[in-house]
């Protein structure tokens, strides 16, 4: 039955440009991630440190705003996108006891299309100048009459890019949550995280195609010269607006449910109790995506919609505040009564949930349209999604990767050092953005580059930038702490935490390659915690050993995505004078961007011809040396 | 049909089973008619426009719902899926319009 025909084995860098293993995929989400998250930081700090005092001049007004618009890209679609996406792929398949992703190649691609696309973004930093009109990039701002340079269509094609591979993973994920779950698992038995994995997936399936047009439309008004918000021509800057933030919205949505699902598998198990209130928490999070779709236009209460539009979208905003109400009071009866463990995971769930508050409780007052026309674009609004994203997803995601880290890696993470990363970060973060309310209340605007003196500014600004620093040092304890974790030898007990309630806690840390040697039976939420509690050490499972079979490693979607990559660049600069016949011929005909898409469509056309059945293990590989994660 | 039903017996009860060719013919002939409706009506002319539009609009409508229900299966079990996240994005879609058409600054 089993065909043992072997598999060609990559070794170093090769296999990792070739896996299309979930959890390895995992690890270069986060590498990836990390790398973003850090030139995002940098970006932040230099930000910082030109605000510290009244009219700096540190950096000039241009790359001022070539930082802030790279700031915020960076960090949203770079920064905390993949990884939400590692964590996702490292957990969720392993969650609902399946041996990898529905579309393991797919898996891949939507990886390398994200990094290409990130590298063609930060590219524009050595030519020729970074996007400069904002993250939002709003027309006409980002039109060719005020951004001169190539900053913005680096914009629009590497955001498309990357964006492509975004689409794919939350596609990829709807698939596998969809269809893998191990017998047993019904829908209201998924862990948390799975059931915020997939709706965050379901919801950038809805809101990704909506940027996808609005980066369309506006790369051809740059690069083609067509008029979709052009008012010259009869186009409309305002639909730019709407496109813009009908993605946008949701788009946030899409970052901290996530951290949602993080907090609440963190706390439940430092709690040795069960999640309070799943079925509400589960109904939560989906009225949370569908209102989510409904509010985009709280963004735009000043452009002048009239008030019915306004009172519509405020009210339909403040609904939001319910169901993340009762998320927040399912966290507090999880903990209330539970044997609480300080873990550095838990700290940081712990601190996510005042935080997080605060962020919210900013969010209602905006989201009042009278009171907006007085915060709008002032730092009242900065102050206020910093805290709900760097508050929230990033404190979710700090918590999620000190609670998966020895399964991810067999490693644990020192908790001494964790405990003073997190202190620290807490710290900062509230130093830097606190204080941002009240220079917004007082009139700061955001994206200024610097502010005269005397105005009431220059105390809390420095404060601000002495706290950014702070967070800084913070992360850099993280970076240590991950660095003193590989001196150890790999390979922790399988349930690190002891008190593990998902399957992923059921199996080593780190998995072998398959995860699971015989699919797990499950018979309840929480299944490992239930198997536990009837005296068992392991899952029952719900089919006999027997030769697994794998996806073959390929390095087609790293050829693909370079091919996107090619075709991008080339795309960009087809009416520039390069001084250069040959380059003129070459990017004015569309030959680079041709030799791209040939790239990409030439390894489609071989990966639909060359048949790929696979690979086996057989059972033996497995008792045996075992097979090496 | 029938020989399924013998071959069966005690196994699963709920196993798919194949319909007639009867609701496929019914389906196409009534593909047809909303064609040939719409057709008609825009061929005859005269008739006024505002009433043509609105009745291709309904024509179009029913057509969707024949095709994604007989051809797609969409009727059939186990396609709630599908549904959910069609709805969702005809949802979010509507909304997209809905914005263009009223919600600009002219």
């Amino acid at each position: 039955m089993a065909h043992a025909h072997s598999v060609k084995r990559h070794k170093g860098l090769m296999d990792w440009l070739t896996t299309v293993d979930h959890k390895k995929i995992a690890i270069l989400y986060l590498i990836a991630g990390g790398l973003f998250f850090g030139i995002g930081g940098i970006e932040a700090l230099l930000i910082r440190v030109q605000l510290a005092k009244p009219m700096n001049d540190f950096v000039t007004a241009q790359q001022f705003n070539e930082l802030i618009t790279m700031h915020g890209t960076t960090m949203i679609f770079l920064g905390v996108m993949p990884v939400i996406f590692a964590l996702m792929n490292a957990v969720v398949p392993l969650q609902i006891g399946a041996r990898d992703v529905a579309f393991p190649f797919l898996n891949s691609l939507g990886f390398w299309t994200f990094l290409f696309g990130g590298l063609l973004l930060n590219l524009s930093w050595v030519m020729g100048g970074a996007p400069d009109a904002g993250w939002t990039s709003y027309t006409p701002l980002s039109s060719t009459t005020y951004s001169l340079t190539h900053g913005v269509d680096f914009y629009t094609i590497g955001l498309q890019i990357a964006g492509l591979g975004t689409l794919i993973g939350g596609i990829n994920f709807l698939a596998t949550i969809i269809t893998m779950r191990a017998p047993g698992m019904s829908f209201m038995r998924m862990p948390m995280f799975t059931w915020t994995s997939f709706v965050t997936s379901a919801m950038i399936l809805f809101a990704f195609p909506a940027v996808t047009v609005g980066l369309v439309l506006l790369s051809f008004d740059r690069i083609l010269g067509a008029n979709f918000f052009n008012v010259e021509a009869g186009g409309n800057p305002v639909l730019w607006q709407h496109i813009f933030w009908i993605f946008g919205h949701p788009e946030v949505y899409i970052l901290i449910l996530p951290a949602f699902g993080v907090i609440s598998e963190v706390v439940s198990t430092f709690s040795r109790k069960r999640l309070f209130g799943y079925s509400s928490m589960v109904f939560a999070t989906i009225l949370i995506a569908f209102l989510g779709f409904m509010v985009w236009a709280h963004h735009m209460f000043t452009t002048g919609m009239g008030p019915v539009a306004n009172a519509l979208f405020s009210i339909a905003t403040m609904l939001i505040a319910v169901p993340t109400g009762i998320k927040i009071f399912n966290w507090l009866f999880t903990m209330w009564g539970g044997q609480i463990r300080f873990t550095t995971a838990n700290l940081f769930a712990a601190g996510f949930i005042p935080t997080f508050v605060m962020g919210g409780v900013t969010g209602v007052m905006l989201a009042s349209a009278p009171a907006d026309y007085q915060y709008h674009d002032t730092y009242f609004v900065v102050a206020h999604f910093h805290y709900v994203i760097v508050g929230g997803l990033v404190l979710g995601l700090f918590a999620g990767l000190h609670y998966w880290w020895p399964k991810m890696f067999g490693r644990v993470l020192n908790e001494g050092l964790g405990k003073v990363e997190f202190w620290t970060f807490i710290i900062g973060f509230h130093l830097t953005f606190f204080v941002q309310h009240f220079l917004g209340l007082i009139g700061m605007q955001r994206r200024v580059f610097t502010y005269l003196p005397n105005q009431g500014f220059d105390l809390m600004n420095l404060i601000s930038t002495i706290g950014a620093f702070l967070m800084g040092v913070g992360v850099i304890i993280f970076l240590v702490n991950v660095a003193i974790s590989f001196k150890q030898p790999k390979g922790v007990a399988g349930d690190v935490w002891e008190d593990g309630r998902t399957l992923e806690w059921a199996i080593p840390s780190p998995p072998p390659e398959y995860n699971f040697k015989q699919t797990p039976l499950v018979r309840g939420i929480d299944a490992f915690w239930k198997e536990k509690m009837a005296g068992n050490t392991e899952m029952t499972p719900a089919e006999p050993v027997g030769p697994i079979h794998m996806p073959s490693p390929t390095i087609l979607p790293f050829v693909m995505s370079v091919g996107l990559f090619i075709a991008g660049l080339g795309f960009m600069f087809t009416s520039d004078d390069f001084g250069n016949s040959l380059l003129n011929f070459l990017f004015s005909n569309y030959i680079i961007t041709g030799i791209g898409l040939a790239i990409t469509f030439g390894s489609m056309l071989l990966r639909s011809l060359y048949d790929d059945h696979g690979w086996h293990i057989e059972p033996e590989e497995m008792n045996d040396k075992g097979v090496k994660a | 049909m029938t020989n399924h039903d013998l071959n069966d017996g005690s196994a699963v009860k709920h196993r798919h089973r194949h319909e007639g060719p009867q609701k496929h013919v019914i389906a196409f002939i009534f593909s047809i008619i909303l064609t040939l409706i719409a057709f008609a009506t825009v061929a005859a002319g005269g008739v006024n426009t505002a009433f043509t539009v609105l009745l291709l609009l309904v024509m179009a409508v029913l057509q969707v719902l024949v095709q994604l229900g007989y051809w797609m299966h969409l009727k059939d079990k186990g396609h709630m899926m599908p549904i959910v996240f069609m709805a969702g994005g005809f949802f979010v879609a509507g909304l997209a319009i809905i914005a263009a058409l009223y919600w600009m600054w002219w």
